[in-house]
């Protein structure tokens, strides 16, 4: 049954409205299942469901209302106190939203397909009924569906990959072997859901081909491109004086001063325009949420997911490319690093598990982290299957260190379980990791501790990301630190300064600050202008902190980092490069770099 | 006018390639003009701190930040003057590009690939064995053909990184 909306524009206001809702639902109810008793938030999930009810049924789509109308049932009844919020409730609404995701996405494809509501709907009357409590022990479906709902929405991506991958490569992938003894997944092995649904149809509602950009953005650019305007009417009408017969030097000067101002307005106009193409990372790392519950109660883990860092923003044709890579690493944390609650009390440590997903800006990169306090990977395991596996050779491995060994997770094929699962072990997950990251042109670095748990590091270069940054001038030499690490700037006589051990040094309030000339670390010719005033740019990474000395202060600017090319990367204490207002290519400092080379490691950034 | 009809014989049996020649101090080298992306004047270069002398620094070729080396330099060969003649000439460097600043550019010349000859043993050049790719040798004029991917070794691309 085709779709007839008289007003398309409608229709499509409706389907961006209610996908953004619902992405954000699924993180609100995650959030709400941790927090029960935050009313503000159990209002706005009613509230959003309540909206996507409301927009169904004024546009005519019964099988979103019917669905969406049981979902605001049981969400009010939650919400005046009835019922108490359990995993098996918010199970149940979850797989409602998932139904109205997939019900979008028909909508959006133009065609509205029968589906079956029924057994949905059915999960959530009983807690609809007043003695609800009791409906959650007693009835036979909703203790059935903990097992059945995640494993509909969350395995799914899993076969879906393989499927692409996998006969593309007559890689060992059935042949498996469990990776901690232990942990096969707990799971009811229950029949598949009926009507297997086509969750990936429901997971992309939000589409990529359409931009949301900061209404304040926006009105930048409309700035921007009014000022653009004006300057070429200014143009033109130099251009109608000139052959008018206007003098010569008064042109010049005209001419000199229209274009300074045109140059200044492009290139605003560029930064603005690069802007938009940034979003923040927020875009992939709020869908974790509700993947990290469902696989945690799937593997019987129980797990605290801590996300930081979700607004660094990045180029969004890395965004897009990250998030199976990541979904693939979480899937991995959970499954291969933490342990068990029983297993976790038995090594000593609390029940819950963490997990902490992070990104940040660093240097150029932008550095992305999946940590967990479980296991750890097992080297000596690793190194054994890929032998079995005959990934590797005896002698290959004999030459290994504990990094290369770690590495070789990333083999197509490899894998430490016996048998594949829906969740892991057809060797492929990290070999889409590697393979998305190269494609990026990121690195990966694994830390494990046997037992502290493992690190997984993406660094990602981000060419087009755009920092804030302090210019400064180096005897005649400009030069840009990333504000993020400059903590003040002082201004300061070279009397003040004071040797010692060879290392000059401020005193600076109750601490004794090292400090570093820009000037002799960056070679720089001294002018013959002897000064005895210069400036003190105190810097920090990590618990450190520095003074850099340079001779003025110029100001600060938001600059798009550009890298230096394959030739120049690594520079130490260089971070890339930027070009200002004026066409001048300046470069960008790496206060973490300039630290790590005064630690006398010499080998700069390399030796990290 | 012999020779001059027999190298038009020659010519026709090889194929033709050209060359963009220019100079540095009193020689004339040609390098292959599809791995010349442009010619452009000297633009005002922004140094780059602990690099290997003969990288000049880097520039703004509209937009893209590109590294500039020094020829005079990278030969070892004395400094020369910066002339309204001197160019820089914008090299694809396996997709990377590269600046070279050079004297002067001269022209570009088309000649048949056998003309050019290997290069001998000794040279009186101040390149490098190794990126000299071969020598032409016209009546008028004597050219080096240079492989200019061989003047950054792979092993200095990416040990800019580790020289202080």
């Amino acid at each position: 049954m085709a779709i007839e909306c008289e007003d398309q524009e409608l229709l499509e206001g409706f389907l961006t409205e209610t996908a953004e809702l619902l992405e954000k639902l699924d993180d609100d109810l995650v959030a709400l299942e941790k927090a029960p008793s935050d009313t503000e938030l159990m209002n706005g999930i009613f509230r959003s469901i309540h909206t996507v009810k409301g927009a169904s049924s004024f546009l005519g789509f019964e099988l979103l209302v019917k669905v969406t109308h049981k979902t605001e049932d049981v969400l009010n009844r939650l919400r005046r106190g009835e019922l108490e919020v359990t995993p098996e409730i918010m199970d149940v609404i979850l797989e409602a939203v998932d139904l109205v995701k997939l019900l979008v996405s028909d909508i959006k494809g133009g065609d509205i397909v029968e589906r079956e509501l029924d057994e949905t709907i059915g999960k959530l009357l009983p807690f609809l009924s007043d003695n609800a409590k009791e409906a959650t022990v007693l009835k036979p479906t909703a203790p059935a569906t903990p097992a059945a709902a995640p494993e509909g929405q969350v395995a799914e991506p899993l076969p879906q990959e393989s499927a692409m991958q996998a006969p593309a490569e007559p890689s060992p992938a059935q042949e498996t072997a469990p990776v901690k003894a232990a942990t096969p997944p707990p799971r009811a092995q229950a029949a598949p859901p009926p009507a297997p649904r086509d969750d990936k149809k429901g997971d992309d509602l939000t589409d990529n081909s359409t931009v949301r950009v900061d209404v304040k953005r926006l009105d930048d650019l409309m700035n921007q491109v009014g000022e653009l305007v004006l300057e070429r009417n200014r143009m033109m009408q130099l251009n109608t004086d000139f052959h008018g017969g206007s003098d010569e030097t008064s042109f010049g000067e005209e001419f000199g001063k229209l274009s300074k101002r045109i140059s200044f307005v492009t290139s605003e106009l560029q930064m603005q325009v690069l802007k938009m193409r940034m979003i923040p990372v927020e875009k992939v790392f709020k869908k974790f949420p509700r993947i990290v519950r469902n696989l945690a109660r799937d593997l019987g883990k129980e797990v605290d997911l801590l996300v930081l860092g979700e607004e660094t923003e990045l180029d969004r044709s890395v965004v897009d490319e990250i998030g199976d890579p990541l979904i693939h690493l979480i899937r991995n944390a959970l499954d291969h690093g933490l342990e068990t609650p029983d297993e976790r009390v038995a090594a000593g440590k609390p029940r819950k598990g963490n997990l902490i997903l992070s990104a940040a800006h660093e240097g150029n990169q932008i550095v992305i982290s999946i940590k967990d306090d479980g296991k750890g990977v097992d080297t000596e395991k690793v190194a054994r299957k890929a032998r079995e596996k005959g990934l590797i050779t005896d002698e290959q491995l004999a030459a290994m260190g504990q990094r290369e060994i770690l590495d070789l997770i990333f083999l197509p094929g490899f894998s430490t379980k016996e048998k594949a699962t829906d969740l892991s072990g057809r060797g492929v997950g990290m070999d889409v990791v590697r393979t998305n990251i190269k494609k990026l042109n990121g690195i990966i670095d694994i830390r494990s501790e046997p037992g502290q748990g493992s690190e997984f590091i993406l660094k990602l270069p981000l060419t087009l990301a755009i920092i804030q940054s302090l210019l400064v001038e180096v005897e005649g030499e400009t030069y840009s630190v990333p504000l993020a690490a400059v903590l003040e700037t002082l201004r300061v006589e070279e009397q003040e300064f004071h040797t010692i051990g060879g290392q000059e040094v401020l005193k600076l309030r109750d601490s004794v600050l090292p400090l570093m000339r820009l000037q002799k670390i960056f070679n720089v010719q001294p002018s013959e202008r002897s000064r005895t005033a210069c400036y003190v740019v105190i810097v920090g990474v990590a618990e450190k902190r520095v003074g850099l000395v340079v001779s003025r202060l110029l100001g600060q600017q938001e600059v798009a980092i550009k890298s230096l090319g394959k030739y120049l990367a690594n520079l130490p204490g260089i971070a890339g490069s930027t070009i200002l207002g004026d066409g001048r290519v300046t470069l960008i400092i790496d206060p973490a770099g300039l630290l790590e080379n005064s630690d006398g490691s010499g080998g700069g950034r390399l030796a990290a | 006018m012999e020779t001059a009809l027999q190298t038009r014989v020659e010519e026709s049996r090889n194929e033709l390639i050209q060359l963009v020649s220019f100079k540095l101090e009193h020689e004339e080298y040609g390098v292959n003009v599809l791995k010349v992306r442009e010619i452009i004047r000297m633009p005002s270069i922004t140094r780059v701190p602990n690099t290997p002398h003969y990288i000049e620094g880097v520039i703004n070729l509209r937009g893209k930040v590109i590294p500039i080396i020094s020829m005079r330099k990278r030969f070892n060969l004395p400094d020369g003057e910066i002339s309204s003649q001197t160019r820089i000439m914008v090299i694809d460097m396996e997709g990377e590009l590269m600046g070279f600043v050079v004297d002067a550019v001269s022209e570009v010349i088309r000649i048949a690939e056998s003309e050019i000859q290997p290069p001998p043993a000794v040279v009186n050049s101040a390149v490098e064995q190794e990126c000299l790719a071969g020598v032409i040798n016209q009546t008028d004029r004597l050219l080096f053909f240079l492989n200019l991917e061989k003047l950054i070794s792979r092993d200095e691309r990416h040990l800019f990184s580790g020289m202080m």
